[in-house]
């Protein structure tokens, strides 16, 4: 009978290019809804990414890695004391404005790296070499900063064209001159302006020497040490707070510097909210539509249902038959719902926003939520079925 | 068919009443009926419209209960039996064709025909043979694999008696045959009937009001207002009928 139900299914072909529209529409917003949101969610510890150290040390009312409460220098040497400590390294982020060669300002996002050993230095350089930082006046741009900042071009058709910042273009950061002696790869930052690296003592310089310029203090433990308890024990031993760098949302733990800027955007934001009232409103248009069709899909095919009915189909064999139809409906609209997110999302990265990750977790997510809903349409045609009169049939 | 000396008994209904609707204004449909109809012949349940007749066939089908009254079907008391087990013995004994053939237009001729091999539990390729060597039989030979709705009326109809047949089962229960189709399709639907169904071991109940098949059935029960009036040999024996 289940070969059967199946050909029911997918003989009425408008009925169920309905139903799969209802069901992979409402699946394809859950999972690109979520994909973004944890996409932008990723974007608020990005910083954590990029510049990878075991421990990051900061002032003890810190609550987000965007929101760093200065430090004093000499904090960077209390560190380094702790027994258990291999290297500690000052670290300074900051939010600037950039004044380009046209007169216009941008925003930027400041790192100062430790000059001596360029500990929190980004991992991929596409042009350019680390050592140049040494030279004076020299930062580092991201490949986004680099198409952002660029030069716009008038071409001869009228038409703009932007020419990216190059190794030697030059910028000015609160009236100092910033010749780009490299350009990598980073994560882009919730902020939206792109990164600027350059050594600790110059950005200090360019942020006109303030007292306390210090961010944050990189820590790498020594061989053998274990990190929370490095952690835990500079905690104790300066007064400051110790995270983990710890980035992954599944498995990341109290102290983990990422998870707590995570919550914190959480709690203060309106970002979850935003989102979730999306993924619920895909799951209320999932139900609706795919109920509501699937339920017109019953009513057509009721007088059918009740003839298998009158021919001696049990009530467990006919909602077997309906459950069949409305899983396959469901598993049908996932795939072509999730696949269609990935592909709005693999659009999405390929511009470089919004951000989209899709994690395991929410194609699984999606996947319960989808048989959920033909779960319930399932049902309501169960409920029909049931209530059918055999004998109704016999009615012409 | 039959004779007096080895007449068996396939349906037994005595004193069945059925009222549909609040008691206070309950339309009585069935009063006091009883009736029998016997193995190996083909009984016609004929009377105007409203008179009961789809009302105790739906009885002796087991998909409605009687108020009161008892139902026998082979022997076996219908008005016993839970939900579960009426479902099982219709399952098992009866074949339906109706009015309205009820062939499910998103299935093939052989798939509609396979459907109460397929509730049986019997396998889908085993169906699929069963269900071919009947479609054969009722010389639908070679649409097997078409849709059942690009048929002409009397082809569905032999669809459906050959979906009502292809169990052999031993009541056979025919619900307005051939209003649906013309003159001589109705009657070639109702030799189909007759020749395919007829046998020792099986009883076909039809309900008709439709004069030009009175000659095919064995027996006759008239009904009028919820009652047999009669029940006749002869279809001449019945006074001209004005249904």
């Amino acid at each position: 009978m289940y070969r059967l139900a199946l050909n029911m299914l997918f003989g009425d072909r408008a009925k169920l290019a309905m139903l799969l529209c209802g069901l992979s529409f409402s699946a394809l917003l859950m999972a690109q809804q979520s994909s973004v949101f944890f996409g932008i969610m990723s974007w608020t510890y990005t910083p954590m990414v990029n510049i990878r150290a075991s421990i990051w040390v900061s002032d003890s009312e810190v609550e987000q890695v965007n929101d760093a409460k200065p430090m004093r220098d000499t904090d960077v040497s209390r560190v380094r004391s702790v027994d258990g400590v291999s290297w500690a390294a000052p670290l300074h982020s900051s939010i600037m404005q950039a004044r380009m060669p046209n007169g216009k300002f941008k925003l930027i996002s400041l790192v100062g790296i430790d000059s001596d050993t360029f500990a929190g230095a980004p991992a991929t350089l596409t042009q350019g070499n680390i050592e140049d930082l040494r030279l004076p006046n020299t930062v580092l741009v991201d490949e986004w900063g680099a198409n952002l900042l660029g030069h716009v071009v008038i071409q001869p058709d009228g038409s703009e064209k932007i020419i990216p910042l190059q190794i030697g273009d030059t910028f000015e950061l609160n009236d100092t001159e910033a010749r780009i002696v490299g350009i990598c790869r980073v994560k882009r930052a919730f902020t939206g302006g792109p990164f600027v690296y350059t050594t600790y003592d110059r950005a200090k310089a360019y942020t006109a020497n303030v007292r306390r310029a210090l961010s944050y203090v990189l820590v790498e433990p020594r061989d053998g040490v274990s990190v929370d308890d490095l952690r835990l024990r500079i905690e104790r031993e300066t007064g400051l707070k110790a995270w983990t760098s710890d980035t992954d949302l599944w498995h990341w733990k109290e102290g983990s510097l990422a998870r707590s800027t995570f919550w914190w955007f959480w709690k203060n934001t309106g970002i979850p909210f935003s989102f979730g009232t999306a993924v619920l409103l895909g799951l209320f248009v999932g139900i609706a539509i795919s109920g509501q069709t699937f339920y017109s899909f019953v009513l057509e095919n009721l007088k059918y249902f009740a003839a298998i009915k009158a021919m001696g189909a049990s009530m467990g064999v006919l909602a077997r038959m309906l459950l069949l139809q409305a899983l396959t409906a469901g598993m049908l609209g996932f795939g072509l719902g999730v696949g269609m997110a990935q592909a709005i999302g693999r659009g999405m990265i390929e511009k470089g926003m919004p951000p989209f990750v899709m994690y395991p977790q929410i194609l699984w997510a999606t996947f319960v939520l989808v048989l959920g809903i033909s779960l319930i349409s399932a049902l309501i045609g169960m409920v029909k079925v049931a209530r059918v009169d055999p004998a109704s049939v016999f009615r012409g | 068919m039959s004779t007096a000396t080895n007449i068996v008994t396939a349906v037994r209904i005595h004193g069945v009443d059925k009222s549909f609707g609040p008691a206070e204004s309950a339309v009585m449909a069935l009063k006091q009926v009883d009736f029998e109809a016997r193995q190996g012949e083909l009984i016609m349940l004929v009377g105007p419209s409203g008179c009961g007749k789809t009302t105790l066939l739906s009885v002796i089908a087991g998909t409605l209960r009687a108020d009161a009254g008892s139902t026998e079907v082979f022997g076996q008391r219908l008005d016993g039996l839970s939900q579960e087990e009426l479902t099982a013995f219709r399952r098992k004994n009866l074949g339906f064709v109706f009015q309205s053939f009820n062939l499910i237009p998103t299935l093939s001729v052989r798939e509609n025909v396979m459907v109460p091999l397929l509730i049986q539990g019997i396998s889908y390729g085993e169906a699929a043979i069963k269900a071919g060597a009947i479609l054969a039989k009722v010389g639908l030979e070679g649409r097997e694999d078409g849709s059942a709705t690009a048929l002409s009326g009397g082809q569905q109809q032999r669809v459906a008696i050959a979906r009502a047949l292809v169990h052999e089962p031993p009541l056979l229960i025919c619900d307005e045959p051939t209003s649906a189709l013309d003159k001589d399709t109705g009657g070639k639907v109702m030799e189909m009937i007759r020749d395919l169904s007829h046998s020792p071991n099986r009883c076909v109940i039809v309900v008709t009001h439709d004069q030009r098949i009175f000659r095919f059935a064995d027996r006759i029960a008239e009904m009028e207002d919820g009652r047999i009036r009669r029940v006749v040999d002869d279809p001449r024996q019945l006074e001209t009928p004005s249904y």
